[in-house]
């Protein structure tokens, strides 16, 4: 646990330097930041103002998943509309029913949008804004259709329409709700943010982004609101990062399309055997693993499997980042994409010594295997067509 | 104008064979002495495909004459051999509380029977034990609001433009033959006493088990036919033991691109078996807004009616008790069996959602996969594949759809059935 927090700290640190919290505190919405490239795509930041709202402290919040806010009311298409933008690293503005910790439930407009890095492209971090939704605004008809772009800028994305055109059975229950002329407001009726609440939102996200942009100066890794298309650059879409980060093996994604076929993806568990942090292994070769008394011959193969595009196994000497070496039961194999051609080359390693049965009882060879077809399974997501898969059709 | 007509994916129904039965084909229709036929529409050429679940006793086996005296032991034929079984905790089941949030990204660590099937999966691709490699098949959405997919798959097309002459070739029967291939049989599934699942690498099968038989001619990654077996019975009809394992299989693996599919459609009423595969993106279907028709107590089950969809369907919703939907929903396909009414299943959401495809009653001679109700198409050439259009499809389920009238009985039979369970 301790270094799913130390990797918290770094997804902050790294990018926007320590102080970046105290700009961001004094910010009075309440919002949350996410690191889709940590296993289980971990809050990171928490303002004042959400852990006021939620009730939950600070310790309580960072590292856990934002799915600790819902509970059984929370519209499960909803989640699924917010799962489906974070697959297709877009922005989202959605009602959602959210619970404090206290288990009350109460309504708020959310709004998610991704940042990106600047020299990659690759998504940094999301940004999710939770305006409370008050509920003694006119309800005019019951539905407020307005979000066509009026008065919101650019950031408010479509999602609003679809939203309302899509959950026309909770439409249903609205109208049959007041037909029965109920004051009494249930929590079950679906609650539609005014422009107002939509507007603040917005504004809030812009403010939020200005203070990350103006921090990630300082580090000089700069981030942006807007994907820079970065040609060549092999970034792993976010949605890819937290399926990939479910496998909890030592594995790496490289990109054979990409000129000395770098590393494009590292697990958790390979940074922990190697002891490379995230940054450093990312654009290493799979050569740089090697050492002096690593065998040719064994190198060959890879080779050769790479260039015959088919699966291995070899045994060989790998070296950590401080020069130790150890003996790596390395199983390499093609990972195709929706389109059928080969996106990367999925390295899975076993370090010999620590051969033992995991606690299912499963073998490090099934956990190995294991980790090939769930990383299978990932990268065919049609969602990754505007990743790296469409740079592939080579 | 080009009028698309997709292609079929082969239906596997198992089925006993008896071993000095003659198998006589052509490239139209498949007769087998036994029993089943069936067809598949394949560009306006008949098509059929034959799945085989050849069950094998021993060596001294004696071919009985009688077929449902053969039935009855169609599980003696895994005597005598040794299988991981994967056993079911009862926890999965019993009312956890931890069931009831909603896995937002399912980002929670692989479950130890994801992993498990999955490993099998890839350790038999790696062996070779597949037609063909799934992964090089190619997937887009076709352009419309439904975003329905479709999928070229040129390697079945291999195998039908092989046979396409005269007899259908012996391989083009899957045939699971414990015997022969006892390969493509990964593991079983129990249930188990015990609170917590386990795996026991090495054991017999045993009674009332469900066998997890590979699809050689796979869907996506991950296909898998999930057979029920047992001694004293023949599943000819799904009952609630056998949903409510599949569901529990469902809640097991706890991944969500896993999805299992049931098709009604078993011509000469054949055994009772699932399909199940890793899709990575929720089919287009489960996008679609829906009608409440109930919305169950806290424990009972949530019902809707999907719309603005061209095939009639039905979703069911549990946050908290998967055996209550699993005796609900048997009990209604077993109402729809009787009224002849066609129906298919999809299991998605790690078992707590079910979708339930109406079909126009079996007076029609063929129906369509619980995949394709779902949105998902499959093609054998390229160049229907890249002419497909939206209007195409939305005509196609359509037209297998059941109609209006018809669907508000079904409607009504599952609430009716439904709020018997809601406490």
């Amino acid at each position: 646990m301790d270094s799913k927090l130390d990797l918290i700290q770094q997804s902050f640190n790294t990018r926007y330097s320590q102080r970046v919290r105290e700009a961001l505190n004094e910010l009075p919405d309440n919002f949350t930041i996410t690191d889709p490239s940590i296993s289980g795509h971990p809050i990171v930041f928490a303002s004042g103002g959400f852990l006021k709202m939620s009730g939950y402290s600070q310790e309580e919040v960072i590292g856990q998943n934002g799915k600790i806010f819902q509970g059984p009311k929370t519209h499960r298409r909803t989640v699924m509309e917010i799962r489906e933008a974070i697959r297709e690293e877009r922005g989202i503005q959605v009602n959602l029913l959210n619970y404090r910790k206290d288990g009350t439930p109460f309504w708020m407009l959310f709004h998610m949008s991704p940042v990106f890095g600047k020299e990659d492209g690759r998504v940094t971090h999301f940004v999710a804004v939770q305006v409370p939704i008050t509920r003694n605004h006119g309800r005019n008809g019951g539905v407020s259709l307005s979000e066509d772009g009026s008065g919101l800028n650019e950031i408010v994305f479509g999602s609003c329409r679809r939203e309302v055109g899509s959950d026309s059975s909770l439409e249903l229950g609205r109208v049959l709700c007041l037909d029965t002329g109920s004051k009494v407001l249930d929590i079950e009726e679906t609650c539609e943010a005014s422009d107002l609440e939509k507007g603040r939102a917005a504004i809030a996200f812009n403010s939020i982004l200005s203070v990350l942009t103006d921090y990630s100066k300082l580090t000089g890794r700069l981030v942006c609101g807007k994907r820079r298309s970065v040609p060549g650059a092999g970034y792993i879409s976010s949605s890819l990062n937290i399926s990939l980060g479910r496998i909890k093996q030592s594995f790496v994604l490289i990109d054979p399309h990409l000129p000395g076929m770098p590393i494009v993806y590292a697990s958790d568990a390979f940074l922990k055997l190697t002891g490379y942090d995230r940054h450093e292994a990312l654009g290493l070769n799979f050569r740089d693993l090697n050492g002096v008394d690593t065998d040719t011959s064994t190198l060959h193969q890879i080779n050769e499997s790479i260039q015959t595009e088919r699966a291995c196994t070899v045994r060989i000497l790998s070296y950590r980042k401080d020069k130790s070496s150890f003996w790596n039961c390395l199983h390499l194999s093609p990972v195709r994409n929706a389109s059928g051609k080969i996106a990367y080359f999925v390295g899975v390693q076993i370090e010999e010594d620590s051969k033992n049965h995991d606690r299912h009882g499963l073998s490090p060879e099934m956990r190995q295997l294991s980790a090939v077809g769930a990383v299978k399974v990932a990268v065919r997501s049609l969602s990754l067509g505007a990743g790296p898969a469409g740079s592939s059709k080579s | 104008m080009v009028v698309v007509v997709p292609y079929l994916h082969p239906v596997g129904i198992p089925l006993i064979l008896l071993s000095s039965l003659v198998v006589a084909a052509d490239s139209t229709i498949c007769k087998v002495v036994s029993g089943a036929t069936v067809f598949y529409c394949c560009c306006r050429i008949l098509f059929v495909r034959m799945v085989t679940v050849k069950w094998l006793e021993d060596n001294c086996f004696l071919v009985k004459n009688e077929k449902s005296e053969q039935l009855k032991h169609s599980h003696f034929f895994l005597q005598g051999m040794n299988f991981p079984i994967y056993c079911c905790g009862s926890q999965s089941l019993e009312e956890d509380t931890s069931f009831e949030g909603l896995s937002c990204i399912a980002e929670e660590e692989q479950s130890m029977l994801d992993a498990f099937l999955l490993s099998q999966w890839e350790d038999r691709m790696w062996k070779g034990c597949f037609r063909y490699d799934v992964t090089t098949s190619e997937i887009k959405v076709i352009a419309g609001k439904m975003k329905f997919f479709s999928q070229l798959n040129e390697a079945q097309i291999t195998d039908h433009l092989a046979k396409s002459e005269g007899t259908l070739p012996a391989w083009d029967h899957f045939v699971f033959d414990g015997m022969k291939h006892p390969e493509e049989l990964l593991f079983c599934l129990a249930g188990s006493k015990k609170a917590k699942s386990e795996l026991i690498h090495v054991a017999s099968v045993p009674d009332s088990a469900i066998l997890v038989i590979i699809n050689v001619t796979p869907v996506e990654y991950g296909h898998v036919y999930l057979v029920p077996c047992t001694s004293n019975r023949r599943y000819q009809h799904l009952d609630a033991r056998t949903v409510e394992m599949v569901t529990r299989i469902a809640a097991e693996i706890n991944n969500h691109s896993f999805r299992v599919f049931y098709n009604c459609y078993r011509p000469n009423c054949s055994d009772v078996y699932f399909q199940a595969c890793y899709f990575s993106d929720p089919l287009p279907v489960e996008f679609r807004p829906v009608d409440t028709l109930l919305s169950g107590g806290r424990r009972g089950i949530h019902i809707c009616s999907v719309i603005d969809y061209p095939i009639k369907t039905i979703s069911f919703q549990t946050t908290r008790n998967l055996k209550i939907m699993a005796v609900a929903i048997s009990e209604i396909c077993s109402h729809l069996e009787e009224k002849n009414v066609q129906y298919n299943l999809m299991i998605s959401d790690s078992g707590k959602k079910i979708f339930l495809f109406l079909q126009q009653p079996f007076a029609a001679s063929h129906a369509i996969s619980a995949w394709e109700c779902g949105g998902y198409f499959l093609f054998k050439n390229r160049y229907e594949f890249d002419e497909v259009t939206e209007d195409a499809m939305l005509k196609r389920l359509s037209c297998f759809s059941l109609n209006d009238n018809d669907f508000e009985a079904v409607k009504q039979l599952c609430c009716s059935i439904a709020s018997k369970f809601d406490i």
